[in-house]
Formats: C-alpha cells, sequence, structure tokens
C-alpha cells in the first residue's frame, strides 16, 4: 500500500519535471522567433537612446549624472514588458491546437502555466544583457560591491517572474492576441511613466506625486539605485514603502505570486475552448 | 469487456443543446464510428470522453476509468487526434513527438525512441527535424497521429481523421486505423461521412442534432435504409421520352427533375437490366449510374418510423 503522502510526493515530483518541460517547450518555441527576442531587446535600447539622450539632454537631476540615475530604471522598465510578451505567448498558444493535445495527455495540469513563467525568467536575459552592455556603453557604472549588485539585479528577476504572472492572466483571459497584446501594454507604461524610473517625482504635482511615491515600481527602483550606489539622496519623508524598499518590493512580488499562480493555474484548468 | 462507455450523457452551450441523453458502449478492440453532419454533436461527444469537456448530466467511462472522477487515468490510456492540428509549428516533428513523450511520462531515453520509432511508422522520418510550419495538411495529421501514439494508448480517438484530406492520404488513413484496430486498440472515430464508417467500422452510432438515432451494425444501417438506386439522364430533355421511360421502367420509376430514379434491389443486375430495357425500346441514355444512400437519406430513414424487423435500434425522433 502507498502512503498518501509517498502519493503526493510523486505527484509533486511530476510536477516539477512536466513543469520543467513545459519551460523548456516555451523557450524552444521563444528561440523559434528571433522577431519577438530582438523586438525585446530593441525596446529598451530605444529607451535608453529616447530617455538617455533626447529627453534626458534636457532633464538634471540634483547632485548625479541622469543616466546613471536613469539606467537601474530602464533595468525594471524591462522586466515589467515581459508581462506583455508573456500575455502575447499565452493568448497565441491558447488559439492554436497545441492546448487540446496537452489537456489530453496526463501532464499535471498547471505545469504549463509554471513552465510559462518561467521560460520567461529565460527569455528575458538576452533584453537584460543587452540592456546591461548598453548600460555600461552610455557610462552607467555601479559603485558599491559585487555582492549589492548581484542582490539588486536579483531582486529585478523576482520582480520580473512575479509581473510575467499578469501577463499570463491577462494572455488566459483575453478575447484573441491583440486584445491581451494591448491590455497588457498599459499597466507596464502606468507603473513605468507614474514613478521614479524617468523623473524625481518631488517636482510632480501633489497628487501625482503621491501615487508615484508610492507605486511600487519606484519602491523597487529605489531599492535597485540604492543597491547599485545610483542613488541621489534620502528617500522623500513619509512613504513607508520607499523608506522600505527592498521590504515592499519582496512583500508585493509574494503577494502577485500567491494570489495569481493559483488563479491562473485554475483558469487554465477550466478553460474550455 | 466494453473500452467506452458513454451513460446518458447531456451537454448544453448556452441554450443549445449539444448532446441529449446520448447513451453507447465501444466494445474492447472494435472500431465505432460517430456518423453525423456538421453540429450533430460528435466532438462534443469526444471532447467528453477524452477529458477536454465536462458533461452537464450523465457519466461516462474510458478504458475502466470514470472521466470526472479519474481524468488522469483515462490520459493515461488514451490517445486523441483531433480535427485540427495539434503539433507546435514552431518545433520540428521529432521535438514535438519528444515534448508529448515527456509529457506521458516516458523517460527521455525512451521518448527519443518512440519518437523515433513513430516518424519512420508515420513516414516522416525524411521530415522529423523540419519545423512543422513547412509540413503539408497530409503530413501534419501523420505527426498528430504518430502523438497520439506515443504512450501505445489502449483507446484512440479520432475526430474526423479525414476531413480535408486528399485521396490518397484519406486511404493512408484508412490504413493505418485498420492496423491499429488489428493490433488490439480500441478505436472510436468521428465522420461525416457514410462510406467511412461503412469502410472503418464494427458498429455505427448515428448522431442527429445531439441525439442518438441509430446504433447498429453497417449492414443493418443499410438495410434499413434499403437498396442502392439507379439515376437514369437521358440523352435529349424531351419530356415525352422522359414519360415513355417511366412507364417501361415500371410503378417503382420516379421522375426527379431532370433524372429518372429507381430502386436497385439487386445492384448491379438491377442496373444491367435498366440499360437493357431502355436499349431495347430505342431511348438513348446520357448516363446510368448505381448510387449509394446519402447521409441525409440515411437520417431521414432512421428519423422517421421504423419497422421493428429492421435490426436498428432506434431511440428517439427529432424534437
Amino acid at each position: 500500500m502507498t502512503s498518501v503522502a509517498a502519493v503526493q510526493g510523486r505527484r509533486f515530483g511530476w510536477l516539477l519535471i512536466d513543469s520543467y518541460n513545459a519551460a523548456r517547450r516555451y523557450v524552444l518555441r521563444g528561440m523559434r522567433q528571433p522577431d519577438v527576442i530582438v523586438g525585446s531587446i530593441l525596446f529598451p535600447v530605444m529607451f535608453v537612446v529616447l530617455f538617455g539622450y533626447v529627453f534626458g539632454s534636457s532633464i538634471s537631476i540634483p547632485g548625479g549624472n541622469y543616466r546613471s540615475y536613469l539606467m537601474p530604471g530602464l533595468f525594471v522598465m524591462s522586466a515589467l514588458f515581459t508581462s506583455n510578451m508573456a500575455a502575447v505567448a499565452v493568448a497565441t498558444e491558447m488559439q492554436e491546437g497545441v492546448i487540446d493535445r496537452l489537456r489530453t495527455l496526463p501532464m499535471a495540469r498547471s505545469a504549463v502555466v509554471l513552465g510559462q513563467s518561467v521560460a520567461w525568467l529565460v527569455l528575458w536575459l538576452p533584453a537584460l544583457l543587452v540592456m546591461i552592455a548598453c548600460a555600461l556603453l552610455v557610462g552607467w557604472h555601479p559603485t558599491t560591491s559585487p555582492g549589492s549588485v548581484v542582490a539588486g539585479f536579483l531582486l529585478i528577476e523576482l520582480f520580473s517572474y512575479a509581473v510575467s504572472w499578469i501577463g499570463i492572466l491577462v494572455g488566459l483571459t483575453a478575447r484573441g492576441i491583440q486584445a491581451a497584446d494591448v491590455i497588457s501594454a498599459l499597466p507596464p507604461f502606468l507603473l513605468g511613466f507614474i514613478s521614479n524610473v524617468f523623473v524625481d517625482p518631488a517636482r510632480m504635482p501633489a497628487w501625482l506625486r503621491d501615487i508615484a511615491n508610492w507605486n511600487p515600481v519606484s519602491s523597487l527602483v529605489g531599492a535597485v539605485r540604492n543597491l547599485f550606489g545610483n542613488g541621489i539622496g534620502p528617500p522623500p519623508a513619509g512613504v513607508w514603502s520607499l523608506a522600505h524598499p527592498i521590504a515592499t518590493t519582496v512583500g508585493i512580488c509574494g503577494l502577485l505570486l500567491v494570489v495569481l499562480t493559483p488563479v491562473c493555474i485554475r483558469i487554465y484548468a477550466r478553460t474550455a475552448r | 469487456m466494453t473500452a467506452i462507455s458513454a451513460d446518458h450523457l447531456s451537454k448544453s452551450f448556452g441554450r443549445t443543446r449539444a448532446l441529449v441523453d446520448v447513451s453507447f458502449q465501444v466494445p474492447g478492440g472494435s472500431i465505432v464510428a460517430l456518423l453525423g453532419r456538421n453540429g450533430a454533436g460528435k466532438t462534443t461527444t469526444i471532447r467528453i470522453l477524452t477529458t477536454l469537456l465536462r458533461a452537464d448530466a450523465g457519466s461516462a467511462r474510458v478504458a475502466g476509468c470514470d472521466v470526472r472522477e479519474d481524468p488522469d487515468g483515462v490520459r493515461r490510456r488514451i490517445g486523441v487526434t483531433g480535427q485540427t492540428t495539434t503539433m507546435d509549428s514552431l518545433l520540428s516533428g521529432r521535438q514535438n513527438l519528444e515534448i508529448v513523450g515527456r509529457f506521458c511520462h516516458l523517460s527521455p531515453a525512451a521518448s527519443r525512441r518512440r519518437a523515433a520509432e513513430l516518424l519512420r511508422q508515420v513516414g516522416l522520418e525524411n521530415a522529423s527535424d523540419r519545423l512543422v510550419r513547412t509540413y503539408s495538411g497530409g503530413m501534419r495529421r501523420r505527426l498528430d497521429l504518430a502523438a497520439s501514439l506515443i504512450a501505445e494508448p489502449e483507446v484512440l480517438f479520432f475526430d474526423e481523421p479525414t476531413t480535408g484530406l486528399d485521396p490518397i492520404s484519406r486511404a493512408e488513413m484508412w490504413g493505418s486505423i485498420r492496423a491499429l484496430a488489428g493490433r488490439g486498440t480500441t478505436i472510436l472515430l468521428t465522420t461525416q461521412y457514410l462510406d467511412e464508417a461503412d469502410q472503418l467500422a464494427h458498429r455505427v452510432v448515428v448522431l442527429n442534432e445531439g441525439l442518438v438515432v441509430a446504433d447498429g451494425t453497417p449492414e443493418k444501417l443499410k438495410a434499413s435504409i434499403g437498396w442502392q438506386r439507379i439515376r437514369v439522364t437521358l440523352s435529349h430533355l424531351d419530356p415525352a421520352e422522359l414519360n415513355r421511360a417511366t412507364e417501361l421502367l415500371g410503378p417503382r420509376a420516379e421522375v426527379v427533375g431532370r433524372f429518372l430514379h429507381l430502386p436497385a434491389p439487386d445492384g448491379l443486375r438491377s442496373l444491367r437490366e435498366t440499360v437493357d430495357r431502355l436499349a431495347v425500346a430505342g431511348i438513348e441514355v446520357h448516363e446510368v449510374a448505381l448510387e449509394h444512400p446519402t447521409l441525409d437519406e440515411v437520417f431521414s430513414a432512421v428519423t422517421t418510423d421504423q419497422t421493428p424487423d429492421a435490426g436498428m435500434v432506434t431511440r428517439g425522433a427529432m424534437l
């Protein structure tokens, strides 16, 4: 007789193996779409040029170099856009017959969405590496220890993983690929621009400044700037999330994962075309 | 042993009733065809039996497992080839099959071996490392078939396996289905074509508007409709000549548009007799054809009153 624990253990083992294989499949798929990868690389490079030079020439940052101030924010922008790519990929797959095949196989159902989320961690890496290269080219350099730089990038990875689930949710629920694309492009723009990514919120009108200060993206960018040594002085008083940026980021990511993972798995398991 | 049993399955989509109290059984090792027009409920039935869809009411067992209680058990024992291709067009044929093998929980080595074996078996070994995007429709269908065979399933489902295929691919698919059944695999297929059901199936279940309207062997099904029919087209579209031919061929001949229809109880012999009689009478004939009953005639036959000795189990009429 097998005990309940043994059966559950075996199930969990298969879940890991199925998720690994699903992720591998999505990475293979992703690599067969070089246009998507190139797009994901060009987009942030365009941001470096636009904001680093076009707008950046007219933006001044008290006591600092604007491009060094900007780059940590652009790393985060690039992470935000993984949700957009994940949404399009999931919506595309939901339209194809492949999903029917997967549903009739004895694999763990949750492995399909888990695999998607893990695949985006991998597929996003080329974009991140190109961003780092660009950043070094335009004069950005961390001034802290290698340990804190690594911690900064790990924090961005965690955030990228968490927001890819927003994309998966949109991809699973949107009616069609275009809808998924448009809907999932909104949060990165709103969260990215109404924040401290491009400018210091101190000069924004009061109502907008509060939104920008409490925006979790601002916390992450603040945390990363501190870890890279690209900060410009102390955070504004009275904003808890900016005073404790790492805790806020980890908390928000944890919350997103705890809520979105089971929701997405459920929706995937239930959706019938 | 019964490999598939559907018991009183019902399913609605909004106000559309897709299935109404559908019951049938598929004995182990046999081929059963679900025959019906578009929208008759064939695909819905297959989707319920393959755990893709939940029935609103009723139950079903496949290979000894309940589709609702133990869907994973069902999935371990079945293979499904759908109407649309389910292969990833961005991966090669081999990558597709190996991944399906891994998802069926074969080891990496076993997945590779099975994939190579099946690619050879379905005649895709030369295309195995090409992206599926470059495959023709027939090749995709064969790859789909290979994917459904990876884990050597006990029960196979084919949803319209030959729709959209050219005649040669169609004959190949029939050959594959027969070969699989020859090895003891139970097969449930759906089709819109009477001749396909006739060619392949040991038993035919006829669905119409979500209802089982007939269930029996192809022979019984055909017997219930009556025999074939002769269609005569005269050379001259002359009403007088048409009347003369009708009188000549007896009371069962009837004029339908430009044609003359009459029953052919003895098949080819009736055909020959008809040709002879027309020739003797000097009526010029453009074409004489022996026609098989069409699907529409099957439906009108099985949905209207049946004589009990026709041998068909007929349940329910059109709503």
